[in-house]
């Protein structure tokens, strides 16, 4: 079980998971529970053109470059068309996600090798992880982890009560920008190795799966980095026997993805039983004649 | 003499240049307890949201424990409407409790003893020491507006603020509330908060504000909320029954 990992670049296949796990559990916490599941997929495709831009003008390496700078734009434009609470334009965060991804579809279908490139770009090489690129992965995910560490009280506040942590002082603005700027992050990091679409279920899936086992937010990020990596370990080890062993081609990252949704769904009847044994809560008084003296 | 906790001279409160609320015009001291009441709509909240700098100034002076009301923020606590929040956000009762010291805490500096024992004494306080671990979600509507309240408490407001604290709350949690905010005004903090309940206006409050769009009344309550006054400002919301005594019918 661990020997196909001994192979120097399945094993760092495996690293550069453990990394992302680390990021993704905790910064999935957040996406659920300030409902950006939607934000989060419109990051993950409006990085998709500065990922291309990235790799036309500086090959493999200038991904991350042409990622960041998407990201990071990505991030600012979505906090000033979600301003003022909860996500108040479904359809402009919409328009945002379409526009960029068709720019990065025509950038990328004047290329040659069009199918190759775009196939990578949107599902990642997680088996061809150079140890440079780990590194890169290792700072990226120092940065979200310390940005994270920074401002998870008062994410928590904003996120469990808008109008209360405006009252204590907080500028809403500046932690939706900087919750937005910590996914952008996150989608830079895993952009190389699971590509633009799997890594929307590495910010959405671990948060949701841990949910129906905790109400503590702490344990949420725990278990969600957790199942990433036994979804790492699964997906891998899965791909590996498949096109080893028995000649089928089997997609690790898509292994991966696959395994952290089978997780989520043998979870689900365990949220439905918290769920019935949980009290409901008592009906509202509600009075429409008060009486004066 | 120090500063007044509140001070609006001639105030009008509104959004994006639009006034809601006009002829605000208020002093409370510290350990006071003002009651703003009127119909839905009537403007309570928006002012509840101008103490806390949240709503513009359009016109007169607003000046909030003796500066600009953003400015009071750290000094002021803020108890929200319990209906307003997700109950199923994962978090226990002791930690939104917690929130309440968070600006004291600051960004990087951990949870200390004193700051969790102000959690468990705010708890204490409302009668929910024994629900410290519990999911917030799982609590009834009035447990969870005391667990509100004790937030506020874990600050040590020198003003609170509260919008509609007896919406949707039991007899028990009713009680509570009100033992605390007695307390509170004892102990100097002033108080404000919105109602559409009079009875509960008249019992707690030192003084009434009636709103509705505008200012109407403001005094003491058996001089703000005579069935005069009342009939003006909600119009035909506003019925004699005879005995001296005035029902309101919410349109």
């Amino acid at each position: 079980m661990i020997e196909p990992f001994t192979v120097p670049f399945l094993g760092r296949a495996l690293a550069e998971l453990a990394l992302l796990a680390l990021v993704c559990g905790p910064v999935s916490v957040f996406v659920f529970v300030r409902r950006l599941s939607f934000v989060s997929d419109a990051l993950t495709h409006t990085v998709f053109p500065g990922v291309v831009i990235g790799f036309l003008a500086g090959g493999v390496e200038g991904i991350v470059a042409g990622a960041l700078v998407a990201g990071v734009v990505t991030a600012v434009v979505l906090t000033l068309l979600t301003r003022g609470g909860a996500l108040s334009d479904d359809a402009s965060t919409a328009v945002v996600l379409t526009a960029m991804f068709s720019v990065g579809v025509v950038l990328v279908s004047r290329r040659s090798s069009y199918t190759a490139d775009l196939t990578s770009f949107l599902f990642g090489r997680i088996l061809t992880v150079t140890p440079r690129q780990l590194a890169e992965t290792a700072v990226l995910a120092a940065v979200i982890l310390g940005l994270l560490l920074l401002g998870a009280r008062a994410l928590i506040f904003r996120a469990f009560d808008p109008a209360g942590a405006a009252a204590a002082g907080y500028r809403i603005a500046g932690l939706d920008l900087w919750l937005n700027l910590v996914v952008a992050l996150v989608v830079v990091a895993a952009v190389r190795a699971v590509g633009t679409i799997l890594v929307v279920a590495l910010l959405i899936v671990p948060a949701a799966a841990a949910r129906m086992l905790t109400v503590r937010l702490t344990v949420m990020a725990a278990l969600g980095t957790g199942l990433i990596l036994l979804a790492g370990y699964g997906g891998l080890l899965a791909s590996w026997t498949a096109s080893v062993e028995h000649g089928i081609s089997l997609t690790s990252a898509s292994a991966v993805v696959l395994l952290l949704v089978l997780a989520y769904l043998l979870l689900l009847p365990l949220g439905a039983l918290r769920r019935r044994r949980r009290r409901p809560a008592p009906a509202r008084r509600g009075s429409p004649h008060e009486l004066v003296g | 003499m120090g500063d007044a906790a509140l001070r609006y001279a001639g105030v009008s409160l509104g959004y994006h240049g639009t006034p809601v609320l006009t002829d605000v015009e208020l002093t409370l001291a510290g350990g006071q307890r003002l009651a703003l009441v009127g119909p839905n709509g009537a403007g309570k909240s928006t002012l509840i949201k101008s103490v806390l700098g949240l709503v513009p100034v359009l016109g007169g002076t607003a000046t909030v424990l003796g500066g600009a009301p953003a400015g009071a923020r750290h000094r002021t606590g803020y108890v929200p409407q319990t209906g307003s929040l997700d109950a199923d956000f994962p978090v226990t009762a002791a930690q939104v409790v917690m929130m309440g010291r968070y600006r004291r805490i600051g960004w990087w500096r951990p949870t200390r003893a004193v700051d969790r024992r102000a959690v468990r004494e705010a708890l204490d306080r409302v009668g929910l020491a024994d629900r410290a671990g519990t999911h917030f979600g799982i609590l009834s509507g009035g447990q969870r507006q005391r667990v509100l309240l004790a937030r506020a408490l874990a600050a040590e407001p020198e003003l609170l603020l509260l919008d509609e604290p007896f919406n949707g709350v039991d007899a028990v949690s009713q009680e509570a509330v009100v033992r605390v905010l007695r307390e509170l005004g004892a102990a100097g903090t002033a108080l404000v908060l919105s109602t559409h309940d009079l009875t509960v206006a008249r019992e707690l409050a030192d003084q009434v504000c009636l709103l509705n769009g505008r200012q109407w009344a403001i005094g003491p309550p058996a001089a703000a909320l005579t069935g005069d006054i009342l009939r003006r400002a909600y119009g035909g919301h506003a019925v004699d029954v005879g005995d001296g005594r005035t029902v309101l019918v919410e349109p």
